[in-house]
């Protein structure tokens, strides 16, 4: 599994990268618009992300790059089921989808609680 | 522009203690963003999730690649972490917020007392370095149990949780020290988005805060990772233990008003 752990591992400092980018370019626009950050910052809305992007909205690099953050752990396991798979490690699969079920799950729940 | 500027700098002063004390950093922004900042608790919370999660992507990523994580091992306890984060940021919605900051100062104060234990940790570190990973793993529904646990401690008080899955991994399950810190780090990914989900579902982190917060409390993670082995940490820790107690002081205050 070592190839596998060297490759999910520069998935993940990758991702984070990538984010952490996303992040500062988010928070340079906001400091250059004289934001507050206690004024209170637009709820998510997975439909409006990619436009604030386009129009170099700070909200927009802020969620893409929380989303990106989030996602990064959910995409390591979801790396790791297809390196388990091809490795032939069945019960390892599992794990990878249980956990992935967990997360949905947990989606699922706070959806229907909010 | 001043607040954000204050926000990036708390960030950085948070993750640059938390990086050199072992510590995700988490337990130290819930109460800047508290007290400091005037956030509700659970807001805080949510942020602090995402800060965990970033700053720990990075590590397990340094350390998958050096092979000292044991992703098998991490992967079958952070799936009962997920579980835990589950139970943890549902109920985090249905008590009352005194409540949680008075389970928040209980988690200060036992942040402390293990600070003050740690000379202990370390002489086990010097015994049980070992560049081996896990091997044969002892006490398995131990640690199920215990993971379960830490991923209710950390969606419902936004901390990263290493704080319990390093002895546990390390005590409980005879899992190496170096071994059991790595792995929790790869844990505390998995474990902060299962509760940061639910959070960001139940509209509770604010982008504005969250930015900056991140983006400080990463570049004051980065910051010790690679200053550590420079400074006396003695005096730090006895320094921080002090922070922890009042600010647990702080968040008693803040129940009982």
């Amino acid at each position: 599994m070592t190839p596998f752990d060297r490759l999910i591992g520069r998935l993940l400092i990758g991702v984070t990268y990538v984010a952490g980018a996303l992040l500062l370019v988010g928070v340079l626009l906001m400091l250059a618009a004289g934001i507050d950050p206690l004024s209170g910052g637009p709820s998510l809305d997975p439909g409006a992300v990619v436009g604030d992007v386009v129009s170099l909205q700070p909200a927009g690099f802020l969620w893409l790059g929380l989303l990106a953050v989030i996602a990064t752990p959910i995409s390591r396991v979801v790396a790791a089921a297809v390196a388990f798979a091809s490795a032939g490690e069945r019960r390892m699969v599992g794990v990878a989808l249980a956990i992935l079920l967990v997360i949905a799950v947990s989606v699922a729940t706070a959806v229907a609680a909010s | 522009m001043g607040v954000a500027l204050l926000m990036i700098a708390g960030g950085a002063a948070a993750g640059l203690f938390g990086s050199l004390l072992g510590l995700g950093g988490g337990v130290l922004i819930v109460p800047l963003l508290t007290l400091v900042f005037g956030l509700e608790l659970r807001e805080a919370v949510g942020v602090s999730l995402v800060s965990v999660i970033m700053t720990s992507s990075v590590a397990a990523g340094v350390y998958l690649e050096r092979h000292v994580a044991d992703l098998r091992l991490g992967m079958r306890l952070e799936l009962f972490t997920a579980l835990g984060a589950l139970v943890g940021g549902s109920i985090a919605f249905l008590i009352e917020e005194r409540l949680l900051a008075l389970l928040f100062a209980g988690l200060l104060a036992y942040v402390a007392v293990s600070m003050l234990r740690a000379r202990t940790a370390e002489e086990g570190a010097v015994a049980a370095s070992d560049d081996a990973l896990a091997g044969s793993v002892r006490n398995m529904p131990l640690g199920l149990v215990g993971a379960t646990g830490a991923g209710v401690v950390s969606a419902l008080l936004g901390v990263g949780g290493g704080i319990i899955k390093v002895p546990l991994m390390h005590l409980g399950m005879g899992v190496p020290l170096r071994v059991s810190t790595a792995t929790s780090n790869l844990m505390v990914g998995i474990t902060g988005a299962g509760g940061a989900v639910i959070y960001l579902i139940h509209g509770e982190i604010d982008p504005y805060v969250a930015g900056p917060t991140v983006i400080g409390v990463f570049l004051g993670a980065s910051l010790g990772s690679r200053v550590a082995h420079r400074i006396d940490l003695r005096v730090l820790r006895w320094l921080f233990v002090a922070v922890l107690l009042y600010t647990a002081i702080q968040m008693l205050l803040r129940v009982i008003g």
